[in-house]
């Protein structure tokens, strides 16, 4: 197990966004979180990266309690984080947004007198090959297209060496051509670098194709959990799903 | 201090803080809605204090000259604002704070440099208008009659922007606006022509403050830098987009001021900026203003 | 530190040297009056790179940048005048002592954004202001003290020129070094998403901090040169309108370049010393000019240039500009 979650709570104003979420990821877990709009699902990923405080519960992550954390200490513990409305910068050019995250990742972004120009080339190349963005290597982030910024977003959560990634909707916004290969990609870096991957996404296409376990989040709460068969099959989902109105 | 002394700073710094609260508002109101610190507020002030001797000489010896200036010299003030927010502020809204830093800041040099070759560098004088002139006796102490009624005309300005805020179908348009600007626009607002009102509402403020200031001290150069760096003080004290904190902030810098000068006169300027720096530094959205995380 | 200087490539090596042996001999050519004028370019664009490192790269404004500047000023002033210090000892003093004062200073701005940083540095650099005009028994107060004396080998204009110059060519190659290190670039990328860059593991007050102290040591070198050059120090040195001398040559050569301020305080000056001499409106026309350069070449004259000369690499990214 690799990160705890343990009852977490987090209001805004009188509305419980996360209400009482317990959950635990394992080491070689590759899931998927779903749930209607507005069931939680990036608050909750929020309070576990630091990004909002918890109103009570934890967080443990390697053993270690990080409820209280910065988001840059989390990060530097090895949590990578992409966002649901991309988050990158833009005029950066596409290897240098790697770049700067690598650095942080080796130690290097406090030195003032080394050559940002020669530093964690191999290591910016490498991950930029991994998301399919080498070509675009010079171009500003704020000029590059749609579905490449959300590449973007995931290898600069890549870079810092996190032994386990969130991605938010990694595929928001994008043609089914594209999705099919983020898909890959996410699958890809689930196994040849055996990260623990935990994923949001509304497209049940993907969710059920490549993870091993899916939650499903309903009014801040984990209403399911389990293999993708068995939420396929589950009552309350389908009613949730189905009868929903937006 | 005497009590007459310690009543005297308390007059004196509760008038003053009423002029600064007619210039603050303005900077304030301006901020609130349109996210943008004008720096030249304090140009649009003295150009108020210029306006007012300008029209004096024109009107020449009409009776009541002077009410009549206080009627006409803010109106256009706030004409010449709103030529500005048109033309020049309009293009930069949504930019680097530091682009409008400088901008406005540019309009205190052209807005100077005006003033200079209209009126020349020299000192002009506006006499105290009848009736208000002398000072009347309250328990055995004698005050300028002119300071009691600046007082009085703060509070009732003050209470009357209050009542245009919350009370009018104006004051919730400009409201809505302030708040979230592009759901204003999706309900049809012509959130555009809000912003240029609230710009020459601010300046009409500016302009009225400086006319009716200028009784009391002299019309000259350098009078908006005097008054720019006082009003700064003042929002930050009460908070950006806040009235009723502009309100508080003028009060209670004018009374530091004031009690500042009577006791310490050598270190008074620091007071207002220390004032300002803790504030920045403790609560930066000051007494009343709306949290920003 | 080598690696820095592989990277400037043929044609920009020939450049440099060719504008550095202009500089050399300017003395020769220039009168007095003009040597003194390229004097102060020097001194103000210290400052003004000092500067644009927060701004430009940090994406924050220090609105009161005169008060640490007017601290080096006062600081090497003072040592000179009251305590009997060797000369470079009290030159160093200067920037130090800035930059030991914009720790306190940076640690309570970078708490805050945007505007009430600006207003914060501008609350700060006031006070500092307020303080030097008060202490009359310290400071000389509004009187301020004339005549301090450097050493003989310098008191002539082409002397002082050429100290100078040394400072700023040393000023600016550390400058330029910090700028395109990997802390530089970490700054840009504070810049362009605070948010973000917390979730890459940097601790953005930190790194703000730091970038804090190194702009008021800078600010505060360019104070300490200028007393040497002025031989006084006055409490208007540290005002807000002399902070405007600062601010505005950025905004005009240009903040996202490295170059920018110093294109910038050189036309800034040049024009004042030029206009002024024509007219009293030298004011109206600054104005004119800064807005014009705000509503429609933000990127300053260097921005605009570069643009201008190879649009498709402004598209790019190109190492060493702050572009990206």
């Amino acid at each position: 197990m690799i990160l705890e979650a343990e009852k977490l709570i987090k209001a805004f104003g009188g509305l419980r966004a996360v209400d009482g979420v317990s959950l635990e990821i394992e080491e070689k877990e590759l899931s998927a979180i779903i749930g209607t709009n507005g069931a939680g699902k990036t608050t909750l990923f929020n309070l576990l990266t630091g990004g909002s405080k918890c109103d009570s519960g934890r967080v443990i992550f390697n053993g270690e309690d990080i409820t209280t954390l910065h988001p840059y200490e989390i990060c530097q513990k090895g949590i990578g984080r992409s966002f649901q409305v991309t988050n990158i910068f833009p005029r950066l050019n596409t290897f240098e947004n790697i770049q700067v995250a690598v650095l942080s990742a080796q130690g290097m972004s406090k030195k003032l007198f080394s050559p940002s120009r020669k530093m964690a080339q191999e290591e910016t190349s490498e991950i930029l090959e991994s998301v399919g963005l080498s070509d675009q290597k010079d171009v500003l982030g704020s000029l590059l297209a749609h579905g490449d910024r959300r590449r973007l977003d995931i290898g600069i959560a890549l870079a810092i060496h996190p032994e386990l990634l969130l991605l938010d909707e990694p595929t928001a916004g994008m043609s089914p051509k594209e999705s099919l290969e983020i898909t890959e990609l996410i699958q890809k870096l689930a196994r040849e670098r055996g990260l623990p991957l935990v994923f949001i996404e509304h497209d049940m296409n993907i969710v059920f194709s490549i993870s091993e376990k899916v939650r499903v989040m309903h009014q801040g709460r984990i209403i399911f959990e389990g293999k993708p068969e068995e939420v396929k099959a589950n009552d309350e989902v389908q009613e949730i799903y189905l009868g929903e109105k937006v | 201090m005497s009590t007459e002394a310690i009543i005297g700073s308390v007059i004196s710094g509760l008038s003053t803080g009423m002029v600064f609260f007619l210039v603050a508002a303005g900077l304030s109101v301006i901020f609130g809605a349109l996210d943008i610190i004008n720096l030249a507020h304090g140009s649009f002030y003295m150009v108020g204090t210029f306006f007012c001797f300008q029209s004096t000489l024109w009107l020449g010896s009409i009776p009541g000259v002077y009410w009549w200036t206080v009627i006409l010299a803010p109106i256009g003030v706030a004409l010449v604002g709103g030529l500005t927010e048109r033309v020049f502020l309009r293009r930069i809204y949504d930019v680097h704070i530091l682009y409008q830093l400088i901008l406005t800041f540019a309009f205190i040099l052209i807005v100077e440099e005006f003033c200079k070759l209209i009126w020349g560098v020299g000192y002009h004088t506006i006499s105290v208008p009848w009736p208000l002139t002398g000072a009347v006796s309250i328990g055995g102490m004698r005050f300028p009659v002119y300071n009691l009624f600046l007082i009085g005309f703060g509070i009732v300005t003050f209470v009357g922007l209050e009542a245009l805020f919350h009370s009018t179908g104006l004051g919730k348009t400009i409201r809505g606006v302030t708040y979230n600007r592009e759901m204003a626009g999706a309900l049809g607002i012509n959130v555009p022509l809000v912003y240029t009102g609230v710009f020459m509402l601010g300046c009409w403020l500016a302009g009225l403050a400086g006319t009716l200031m200028a009784p009391m001290t002299v019309v000259k150069l350098g009078s908006d830098m005097d008054v720019l760096l006082n009003c700064f003080i003042v929002v930050v004290i009460g908070g950006l987009g806040s009235l009723p904190g502009a309100f508080i902030g003028a009060t209670i810098l004018g009374l530091v001021t004031s009690f500042g000068i009577a006791i310490v006169p050598g270190l008074a300027i620091v007071f207002g900026f220390l004032l300002m720096a803790i504030i920045l530094i403790i609560r930066p959205y000051g007494l009343m203003g709306e949290r920003v995380e | 530190m080598k690696e820095f200087f592989k990277g400037i490539t043929g044609i920009n090596r020939v450049w440099l040297a060719v504008v550095f042996s202009v500089f050399l001999v300017l003395p020769f050519i220039l009168s007095p009056s003009w040597l003194s004028i390229t004097t102060e370019i020097l001194i103000l664009s210290v400052a003004a790179c000092g500067l644009n490192l927060l701004i430009g790269y940090c994406g924050r404004v220090n609105f009161g940048p005169a008060g640490l500047y007017g601290v080096g000023a006062y600081a090497t002033g003072l040592l000179l005048e009251k305590t009997g210090i060797p000369f470079a000892v009290a030159m160093i003093g200067g920037p130090v002592i800035a930059g030991i004062i914009a720790l306190p200073v940076g640690w309570f701005c970078v708490r805050r954004t945007s505007h009430y940083f600006a207003l914060l540095s501008l609350a700060f650099g006031q006070i500092i202001w307020a303080a030097i005009h008060s202490w009359y028994s310290f400071t000389g107060g509004d009187d301020g003290i004339a005549g301090i004396r450097t050493p003989d080998f310098l008191m002539s204009i082409p002397s002082y020129y050429y100290f100078t110059l040394v400072i700023f060519a040393i000023c600016l190659v550390v400058l330029w070094m910090i700028c395109n290190s990997t802390f530089g670039k970490t700054l840009q990328a504070i810049r362009e998403n605070p948010h973000r860059v917390e979730f890459i593991g940097i601790n953005v007050r930190k790194y703000l901090l730091i970038a804090f102290i190194i702009h008021g040591f800078f600010l505060g070198a360019a104070g300490s040169l200028y007393c040497g050059f002025s031989h006084a120090i006055f409490p208007v040195y540290a005002s807000f309108l002399k902070g405007n001398d600062i601010l505005i040559p950025c905004i005009l050569g240009g903040i996202y370049n490295f170059i920018g301020p110093v294109v910038g305080v050189t036309v800034y000056i040049f024009l004042s010393k030029v206009i002024s001499a024509y007219t009293m409106y030298w004011l109206l026309f600054l104005g004119i000019v800064i807005v014009l350069v705000v509503l429609f070449l933000r990127g300053g004259i260097v921005g605009f240039i570069s643009e201008k000369l190879s649009p498709a690499m402004q598209r790019r990214g190109v190492s060493g500009d702050t572009r990206g």
